[in-house]
């Protein structure tokens, strides 16, 4: 028995072999010097790395000897910095004052009403006859919401919020773009699958049409390149405005604006994933349901709430999930339309620079490797918690055997 | 079924027709774009944004005969399809051995890999140019392929892995008892059935090499013949004094050929084996 479980083990270690080595020498390598990296002062002026520390001799691949033929460029070496988290200190600036922890406190009881509002619900539902229905309850915590906004002052504990430092103000516009993006392009989605799961003629030929932003966006730079054309001042939006009397504003130079656009635009790229989930989840509803509800009489509407959504919540709710999280991922758009701008000052994130066109201006136009592998390292950790919470909702890890 | 409402229908058609034209409008732009005559982006006339009311085909002969476009577009297709080759032979390898065989330690290397998913691949580009570098790999198309094929294992292993998963391993064993091997009953009765999964797997694989900007751009600066596709055709973008309707020309060569693959591919899309591999 010992034999053959050795047999077995060696067998399974040559067959993942090829991957793990991949990804140690293109995965683990890069986040080891990246974590290390993001401890030295490496700028523009100074690239090479000093030899003598241990940790640069190891990590570097400048310091190893397959280099040594070549010449070293000139210019002071980089070197672990003092106190040690200064690049943190940087990217995370005015963060841990009170101003601006009391600002973040703000914006988060603003929000409290969507959480009770849910609360409520879920206990009202235990019960039979509910006094009041789920979506005067979500009506009336949306304007809550308004309400606190307007009291507490959203818009200057935003203000506060973006006086902080670099880290805030770009998770914090990455995570706006997120929590507006998604759900829009869920509405699109489930609008556009809701009509097409009906028995409309033609329906198949507008799936495929509608379909094709989803080939699309595999080019995405291209394509939102194009995007950029048709916002310009002189381009076909402005043109058709224009038409209509009206003087079109010159979109990418305005800071709302230039953020609106990306978000019409990354909604274009995204919408026919869910689109096409949400029809998936809607042809597997049984037909009879309807039927029933139809005998009872019932509205569209509540049809709609109270057997559409909740049955194809759990093959929506993973897509969700994940499409969260690579829009907050989302690079191509926001670069080819606007590259990060318009600026708005000094020494802050341009309007539309999201985390990963901030982290590929600091590399490649500013060439800050101590600060981007930094920055890098804290969005690092917050993309892991956020996909270890991406596993529990969605439970893919559960192989062939489990049930 | 109670029949639809004729003012339901006829909401119901505007709403597609609305989405169509949102849907279309930005590639039926370039292809206008790519027609149009003396190299312009726009035209002051208002159909001309919307019809093609001028036509020619100079800037796609420019294009392909002039200009370094059809060495960009081979480099392009040499790369993304050894990936391909690459990354289906390593995942299938890996999805093999995670799916058909129970050892300790398997679930933690299914987390391991999506764990280290979450690390940008933008953000590792650093170390991975340097460690190129240092193989004289930098600049090659070899190094490109290599951290192409790297880049798609983590959701190439996932998505195969998932549907080895739903194919009963009864035929394997069936064939087991007629003498074949674990491995031997794997590659000629499980792989076979697998065809539609290894399909969309080898196209998100392509798509990885093929749509890809940041990585083509900076490990392959130059020479211009050495470019690829997309980040050639970006930097043309960019440039100062561009011939637009060459830019047009291009990009239509690049897009309508990426949409006309999926649209053909797209059953196997709705399936949902593409969960793993969701791409913004």
């Amino acid at each position: 028995m010992g034999s053959k479980g050795g047999r077995k083990g060696l067998t399974i270690f040559l067959f993942l072999m090829p991957t793990l080595l991949g990804l140690l020498v293109f995965n683990v390598y890069p986040i080891l010097l990246n974590t290390y990296m993001s401890f030295t002062d490496r700028n523009k002026t100074r690239t090479q790395p000093a030899c003598e520390a241990v940790a640069s001799k190891v990590l570097d691949p400048l310091c190893w000897p397959v280099f040594e033929q070549n010449t070293r460029a000139r210019g002071r070496p980089y070197e672990i910095q003092q106190p040690l988290f200064e690049n943190y200190r940087f990217m995370l600036g005015q963060f841990f004052s009170g101003p601006a922890l009391l600002s973040l406190l703000q914006i988060g009881i603003i929000f409290v009403p969507l959480v009770a509002a849910n609360v409520v619900n879920r206990r009202l539902d235990q019960n039979l006859d509910r006094p009041i229905s789920s979506t005067a309850v979500w009506v009336i915590a949306i304007a809550a919401v308004a309400l606190l906004a307007f009291v507490i002052g959203l818009r200057e504990a935003y203000d506060q919020l973006m006086r902080t430092g670099p880290f805030i103000v770009v998770v914090f516009k990455t995570i706006l773009f997120v929590a507006i993006r998604v759900p829009l392009t869920f509405v699109f989605g489930l609008a556009l699958a809701l009509i097409l799961n009906s028995n409309l003629p033609g329906r198949n030929l507008f799936r495929i049409l509608l379909f094709v932003p989803w080939g699309a966006s595999s080019v995405a730079i291209l394509v939102a390149l194009i995007w950029r054309f048709l916002f310009y001042e002189a381009g076909p939006i402005n043109q058709v405005l224009g038409l209509m009397g009206i003087v079109g504003p010159k979109w990418l130079q305005s800071p709302t604006l230039a953020f609106g656009v990306i978000v019409l635009a990354d909604i274009w790229f995204s919408y026919p994933f869910f689109m096409v989930t949400i029809l998936g989840a809607l042809q597997s509803i049984p037909q009879e349901l309807y039927e029933a509800a139809d005998v009872d009489g019932a509205s569209w509407w509540t049809k709609l709430t109270r057997i559409t959504l909740p049955l194809i919540r759990p093959a929506v709710l993973p897509a969700a999930v994940l499409t969260s999280i690579t829009a907050f991922q989302m690079f191509g758009t926001a670069y080819g339309i606007t590259q990060g701008g318009p600026l708005t000052g000094a020494n802050t994130p341009g309007a539309t620079e999201f985390v990963m066109v901030y982290a590929y201006n600091q590399i490649y136009n500013y060439a800050q490797w101590g600060r981007a592998t930094a920055f890098a390292v804290m969005i690092f950790l917050m993309l892991f918690a956020a996909t270890l919470f991406s596993l529990r909702v969605t439970r893919i890890t559960k192989g062939a055997y489990e049930s | 079924m109670k029949r639809t409402p004729l003012w339901v229908r006829i909401l119901q058609y505007a709403f597609l027709i609305v989405a169509v034209i949102f849907a279309l409008y930005p590639v039926w732009f370039a292809v206008i774009a790519s027609g149009r005559l003396g190299g312009r982006l726009y035209t002051l006339s208002l159909p001309g944004m919307f019809f093609p009311v001028e036509w020619t085909f100079n800037n796609y002969r420019e294009m392909l005969f002039d200009r370094p476009f059809l060495s960009w577009l081979t480099n392009s297709l040499k790369v993304a399809s050894i990936t391909t080759v690459f990354s289906l032979i390593v995942c299938t390898s890996a999805a093999y051995a995670l799916s058909r065989f129970r050892f300790r330690g398997r679930e933690m290397i299914l987390v391991f890999l999506l764990a280290l998913s979450t690390f940008p691949g933008l953000l590792s580009l650093v170390a991975i140019a340097q460690l190129l570098t240092a193989f004289k790999l930098f600049g090659s198309h070899l190094g490109l392929i290599l951290a192409f094929t790297t880049a798609t294992l983590v959701f190439c292993t996932w998505n195969l892995k998932g549907y080895f998963d739903t194919i009963p391993i009864d035929l394997e064993e069936a064939a087991q008892i007629d003498g074949t091997t674990p491995l031997q009953a794997f590659l000629l009765i499980g792989l076979p059935l697998a065809k539609p999964a290894l399909a969309v797997t080898a196209i998100l694989a392509f798509m990885t090499g093929w749509g890809d900007f940041i990585f083509s751009s900076v490990l392959i600066p130059g020479p211009e013949s050495a470019k690829l596709a997309v980040p050639a055709l970006y930097g043309m973008a960019n440039n100062v004094g561009i011939d637009w309707g060459l830019f047009a020309s291009g990009a239509v060569f690049v897009i309508i050929p990426t949409v006309l693959v999926f649209l053909a591919l797209n059953r196997f899309f709705e399936s949902g084996l593409t969960l793993g591999g969701v791409k913004g």
